[in-house]
């Protein structure tokens, strides 16, 4: 589980290990996902940096843009074969793909052509 | 071969409460004292050791999100609700009336991962509509589809005629088994929990969640499990044997009134939580991969 800075904390960051204060009492419980005012909490104690299960979605959009266009273009067609009815020009069809297609391409494993 | 009544699968589905059966009662009975309070109820269910444990684990895990860590059951109900825990422990009945029993059109564990993400995904729809009791559709989501175990175990040789015109042919799962049997597991689901005595509102949002208009008595929370299902079943969390993601009804969409923004968090909500309820239900074990 990645150790983050409190400073580079964001909202939604989901807590992987209880945060405790040093007089070891529970600031924020393991899988608790972050607000803005608990990491204000965080600050204030002092907290230098804890443990998060990811690191949000600006890494995973980073994974998805990472994709040889081959490997991006073979796992649109694989999402796209399992919908019954594609319609591009249907704004929830299209945020659902766009958010199918980075869950895919941040599974565990390799993606292969 | 005569084909299966929607009437006799129900008949050859009785209800069960399974192991948590004294458990349910006991505390029901409780309730109904004057001198019941949350004390009482939580030394009923520390009784059970296994229950206990999972029930704590579960209040402390990302589904309930509370900040502060629960160390005793009476705590635990108290920031649940003794409704829901009661919710959980008849649905978990209904997952263990099913276990051990497999079928060869689905894998059983599958078809309750699917089902748990469903319920996971009507909860966190109806938190973000803000719907009242966001927990009794978490039922609805988890027991939508209990239609089509039913029909798969109890009437293998017609599931094997559906799954056979469902090859064939360029249709969904659903069409195939109103081609075969006049009926399809919405209708099955339906009147097995109203035989099982299940609110009305989670019985009609079950018989509906293909045709949320056409329920005007339960037409959000049909919608909510609809939109659920559709959300699951594009994420591939397990399986109830259909292999195509059934296209969204769109009046259903209107219905609950979500923006297509509110998808992410509400995908991310269901990873984020799965983990926990499937411990909590089937015990420790990871999805199947489900391409």
């Amino acid at each position: 589980m990645p150790q983050i800075k409190t400073e580079l904390l964001q909202e939604g960051m989901v807590v992987s290990r209880d945060v405790k204060n040093i007089d070891n009492m529970l600031l924020i419980p393991n899988g608790c996902k972050l607000t803005s005012r608990q990491i204000g909490i965080l600050q204030a104690w002092g907290v230098h940096e804890i443990e998060v299960v990811s690191a949000g979605a600006a890494g995973d959009t980073d994974q998805l843009s990472r994709l040889p266009p081959e490997l991006l273009a073979k796992l649109t067609a694989e999402l796209r074969a399992t919908f019954w009815k594609a319609d591009d020009a249907d704004p929830v069809f299209t945020e659902l793909f766009k958010l199918m297609l980075r869950r895919r391409a941040n599974r565990p494993g390799k993606l292969r052509l | 071969m005569t084909p299966p009544t929607i009437a006799g699968l129900v008949l050859a589905t009785p209800p069960s409460l399974g192991s948590y059966g004294p458990l349910i009662q006991e505390i029901e009975a409780a309730l109904r004292s004057p001198q019941c309070s949350l004390g009482v109820i939580g030394d009923i269910i520390e009784k059970d050791v296994d229950l206990t444990a999972r029930l704590l684990r579960f209040s402390n895990s990302a589904y309930c999100g509370f900040s502060t860590k629960l160390s005793t059951v009476s705590e635990a109900i108290s920031l649940i609700g003794i409704q829901q825990v009661q919710d959980m422990l008849s649905a978990s009945s209904v997952l263990e009336r099913f276990a051990g029993l497999s079928s060869e059109f689905v894998s059983v564990q599958s078809f309750w991962q699917h089902s748990l993400a469903t319920g996971i995904a009507a909860r966190l729809i109806a938190l973000d509509r803000r719907l009242p009791k966001p927990d009794r559709l978490f039922v609805a989501g988890l027991l939508h589809d209990v239609g089509r175990l039913v029909l798969f175990l109890q009437s293998p040789k017609y599931a094997q005629m559906i799954f056979e015109v469902y090859g064939k042919e360029r249709l969904l799962l659903r069409k195939a088994e109103v081609s075969a049997l006049g009926f399809d597991h919405q209708n099955i689901g339906e009147a097995l929990l109203k035989s099982w005595k299940y609110p009305p509102t989670l019985v009609l949002a079950v018989g509906h969640h293909h045709d949320p208009a056409g329920c005007e008595a339960a037409r959000v929370e049909a919608a909510v499990v609809h939109v659920a299902d559709h959300l699951v079943n594009a994420m591939r969390v397990g399986s109830s044997g259909e292999k195509f993601v059934p296209p969204l009804n769109s009046q259903a969409w209107a219905t609950i009134g979500l923006t297509p923004e509110a998808l992410g968090p509400i995908v991310a909500g269901i990873d984020e939580q799965f983990d926990a309820v499937q411990e909590m239900f089937l015990g420790e074990t990871k999805p199947e991969a489900n391409a």
